[in-house]
Parts: C-alpha cells; structure tokens; sequence
C-alpha cells in the first residue's frame, strides 16, 4: 500500500468514526436501561447481603442507559443537529470538569458546615463524574435544539 | 451574512416543509437559516441553489460583520 492510499484510508477510518451513531431504536434502550437500573437501585434495600452487587450494576446499567440516548440517531438529523451535538458534547467535557474539580470542596464545606467534624475530603467517583457529563450533555443538546 | 431564502421561498410558493424536504434537513433547520441564526453548509447552500435555480450569491450575502 502506498502512502497516499494509506493516509487516505485512515482519513476515510476517522471519518467513519466521526460520523458514527447508534440507530433510533437504542434511544429507547437507553431510557429501559435508565428505568431498570432505578428500580435496582430500589430493590438493593430489600436485598442488603447484595447490596454492593446490585448498586455496582445499577450505576453500569445508568451509565450505559445515558451513553445509549447520547449516541442514538435522532428522528430528523442534519447537519444542524450535528453541529449541535458537537456543541453540547464540548460543553458537558468542560462542565464536567469544572465539577470534578470544586464538587470534592463544596461537599467537604457543607458537611463540615452543616455538623462539625462531618465528612473527610474525598474525590468523587467515575460514575458521579460520567453520569453528570452525561446528562449536562442531553440536557444542552435538548436545550439547543428547542432554541435553534 | 444575510440571506433571502424566505424570499425565494415565497416566489416558489415553497413552505419551510416543502423546501427542508427538497433539500433534506428538518424543517426548524430552515427557520434558523431565514433567521440568520445558522449559517448552512457549501453543500446546503448549494443545494439551495439547486431549487431556487440561481447562484448562492444572489440569496446569501455578507454583512459588514463578516
């Protein structure tokens, strides 16, 4: 293979990548996941022995449920709404940050404020981070395409 | 950049439906591209241009900001 057709087969791979969504009917397995691992996070006090078990395939289930509605096509998609996806999508990465980095002092601050001796400093977990990346990305690029 | 699209709609007596389906967007795509709140793709513009039958400079224009 030469260079150019090497290049320009990995120009057409990215692309691909770029171009890249799941069809519409995983929407909707995305809001059953959503909905399951709700009711496992219910049933994990009924079941205490399984607790951890239950929690950790409620959060898998959340995030997955979230990853499906973000990536699935929409009913009408043009370049607009891919435009607008790539918008909230930056939006939610820097919001995401912003709120891994103050959440950890604002939870220290309250629980110490609110009873002294309350919490001790901890970062937060990957999945409040995911799942707040997450639905700040839905939730924008719902917000921008009502107001397009 | 400004544009006549809704214009040029109106001589073809197109709705914002008829003319998105010709050219394959949604409808509210349409209405943000007359509102001036997006600015279409060479591609779109260019099929504009197809349906109006005139070139892409007769309906989108540069403002002073551009």
């Amino acid at each position: 293979m030469s260079k150019k057709s090497f290049v320009e087969c990995e120009r057409h791979r990215l692309q691909k990548l770029l171009n890249f969504r799941l069809p519409i009917a995983f929407k909707w397995l995305g809001v059953l996941l959503l909905v399951s691992a709700f009711v496992l996070f219910f049933f994990r006090i009924q079941f205490p022995d399984q607790g951890e078990l239950l929690r950790s395939i409620g959060r898998k289930a959340f995030i997955v449920g979230l990853l499906c509605i973000s990536l699935a096509r929409d009913k009408e998609e043009d370049e607009m709404t891919v435009g607008l996806r790539a918008q909230s999508y930056a939006i939610a990465f820097i919001v995401g940050v912003i709120y891994a980095l103050i959440m950890p002092y604002v939870e220290f601050g309250v629980s110490n404020a609110v009873h002294s001796g309350g919490e001790v400093y901890k970062d937060l977990g990957d999945f409040q981070v995911l799942s707040f990346m997450l639905m700040i990305q839905l939730g924008i690029y719902h917000t921008l395409k009502r107001y397009r | 950049m400004d544009n006549t699209i809704k214009v040029e709609r109106a001589i073809l007596n197109l709705t914002q439906d008829d003319l998105a389906k010709k050219i394959g967007v949604s409808r509210q795509t349409i209405n943000s591209i007359e509102a001036n709140r997006y600015v279409p793709s060479t591609v779109l513009a260019l099929k504009l241009s197809d349906v109006f039958g005139k070139p892409v400079n007769d309906f989108f224009k540069l403002n002073t900001d551009d």
